[in-house]
């Protein structure tokens, strides 16, 4: 499905992509890496955006440079905003499904279904100018679906969306790549892709790191510096616990919130929800700091350079 | 088509706001307000001009109505057509359609000059009576078939210099009138023979049955000649197709992409 050759791509004199050699098959993909990484420079190579400084890019066996057949079958959901803000949802997904070759009718009945898919039906004749920025992310994915294409691309689609939009957006990509559709979907938040898609590729400093699934990423964090914040009733006696029980090396309290710094994420995982029910300690919130994926990135940076 | 229907539509409907009707109005009001203040402030017949009053007149308007406020009109809607999609961010959803750069280009193109030509006629419409010049209707016709003439052409041109430098556009596009077709074309060379300005003098003389001013005589007027009026009005419907592929050609082999260096 992607075929990248030692794809390298240089703004001036920096580096956007740097020798990347790749072969996807159909399927669902999450591309992991820190911001900055060159994750939106390798979608837009994909996506035909931008050339090459040096080696190939071929999506579906063909150039996407220019390639209207190639376009008919790719949705892309890009990482920045770019909306009309004086447009409504439906009229903005109707017109880019014009451009995509419907008729007015035809595109008027896509946008309408796509916009239903995302939950925007009751908000979607009011101008975008008006929307949350959940709601316009949802706007941005029905946009990207409505023309019902074979491969779709995203980048960072969940951010500003809140839980409940999380999960529902979760799900209508579930149910995506429930149809045998593929697709390749960028973040900087491991979990995110991780309730998507178990197939990674790992990406920093514009080189692909690694690729593997959600346990392999997992066992190269184990044995990482591993920050976990906790949002709970008892922040104290949370903390304490989790020293008594030797899961932290070091914990930080800032008002509610207990920050875990662990080198065994895993058993910590897997202990928490029993120590939590036996002590009475209500967590609301937990996750984990990007820190720890920076580590791994900077450990596996190291590797790749032969330092570790 | 289907693509370029879409977006001059979608173009058309976006203008029709306050703003830019309000935008509309500046350019239909601009002639008129420029005639009526010199009808009401210079009195003719002393004998001392160069020019007849009609004379006067006729290229009072040319420089206005086919010239100044067509291009203002389109510089300013089509020479940031791919600039305003960057800033906004907005070009990478067209940029991933099938042909949708193109169908944005010449979508955008056809809405800017079907909505500048209505303005700079209601404004002619107006000062050619205000002028009280004799043959009004005469000049009517004659500035009418220019306005049709000028507004694609220099949409045109403008497009061209949007897509060649979509950053800097607005700066090359003020550039490029003030030397080319405000100075180049009364030079008596042939790069003059680029200009859309010497076939629209070119054009209006004959039209309007007019006489080259005396300034004018020594440099555009040997290069105007005696070329028959539908040579330059071939020469002026050949700018939008030749310059339209132009921009599409130069659209399809760059990169537009708003990533910036940033967003790496």
């Amino acid at each position: 499905m992607i075929e990248l050759q030692n794809v390298t791509k240089l703004y001036g004199r920096v580096i956007g992509v740097n020798d990347f050699t790749l072969t996807l098959g159909p399927g669902a993909y999450g591309l992991l890496g820190p911001n900055g990484s060159g994750k939106s420079t390798l979608l837009n190579l994909i996506t035909g955006q931008l050339r090459p400084t040096l080696g190939t890019v071929r999506v579906m066996g063909q150039s996407p440079r220019n390639n209207a057949a190639l376009f008919r079958r790719l949705g892309y959901c890009p990482g920045t905003e770019g909306l009309y803000a004086h447009v409504s949802a439906f009229d903005w997904v109707k017109y880019l499904q014009q451009l995509q070759g419907m008729t007015a009718v035809k595109a008027g009945a896509a946008a309408g279904d796509a916009l239903e898919l995302v939950g925007m039906t009751a908000a979607m004749h009011r101008p975008i100018s008006s929307y949350s920025r959940g709601m316009r992310q949802r706007t941005k994915l029905a946009q990207a679906i409505a023309h019902n294409p074979d491969f779709l691309i995203l980048d960072e689609p969940f951010s500003g969306l809140d839980p409940v939009g999380r999960h529902e957006l979760t799900t209508v990509l579930l149910n995506w790549i429930g149809l045998g559709k593929s697709l390749l979907f960028a973040s900087h938040v491991l979990h995110e892709i991780e309730s998507i898609t178990q197939s990674f590729l790992l990406i920093c400093g514009g080189r692909l790191l690694a690729s593997g699934t959600a346990e392999d990423v997992h066992a190269m964090m184990v044995g990482l510096p591993n920050e976990i914040a906790l949002k709970c009733t008892n922040p104290h006696e949370l903390a304490s616990l989790l020293l008594r029980e030797r899961a932290a090396e070091s914990v930080r309290i800032a008002g509610d919130t207990v920050t875990v710094a662990t080198n065994q994420p895993a058993r910590l995982y897997g202990q928490l929800p029993g120590w939590l029910k036996s002590s009475g300690i209500e967590v609301s919130e937990m996750h984990s700091a990007d820190e720890s994926l920076q580590a791994l990135f900077t450990s596996l940076m190291k590797m790749h350079r032969g330092e570790l | 088509m289907g693509n370029v229907g879409a977006v001059f539509l979608f173009e058309w409907k976006q203008s029709l706001t306050v703003p830019r009707m309000a935008w509309w109005l500046v350019l239909a009001g601009f002639p008129v307000f420029i005639i009526g203040l010199i009808r009401f402030t210079i009195e003719f017949g002393g004998g001392s001009m160069e020019l007849t009053p009609r004379e006067f007149w006729i290229w009072f308007l040319f420089a206005l109505c086919p010239m100044l406020v067509s291009m203002l009109g389109t510089m300013l809607w089509v020479t940031p057509v791919i600039s305003a999609e960057l800033e906004r961010r907005s070009w990478v959803y067209l940029s991933v359609r099938p042909n949708g750069g193109t169908a944005m280009l010449l979508g955008k193109y056809l809405a800017a000059v079907t909505w500048v030509i209505p303005p700079v006629l209601v404004g002619l419409a107006i000062a050619i009576p205000l002028s009280k010049a004799s043959d009004g209707w005469q000049i009517w016709w004659g500035m009418t078939r220019l306005v049709c003439l000028s507004t694609p052409a220099f949409a045109a041109v403008y497009l061209v210099l949007g897509t060649v430098m979509p950053r800097r556009g607005l700066v090359l596009a003020v550039a490029y009138s003030l030397i080319f077709e405000l100075v180049i074309c009364f030079v008596p060379a042939v790069i003059s023979k680029l200009t859309v300005h010497l076939h629209l003098m070119a054009l209006v003389m004959r039209w309007c049955e007019l006489e080259l001013p005396p300034w004018m005589r020594e440099g555009a007027g040997k290069l105007i000649g005696n070329s028959p009026p539908w040579e330059h009005v071939a020469i002026l419907l050949m700018y939008p197709p030749i310059l339209l592929a132009v921009s599409v050609a130069i659209l399809r082999a760059g990169e537009f992409s708003s990533a910036a260096e940033s967003d790496v």
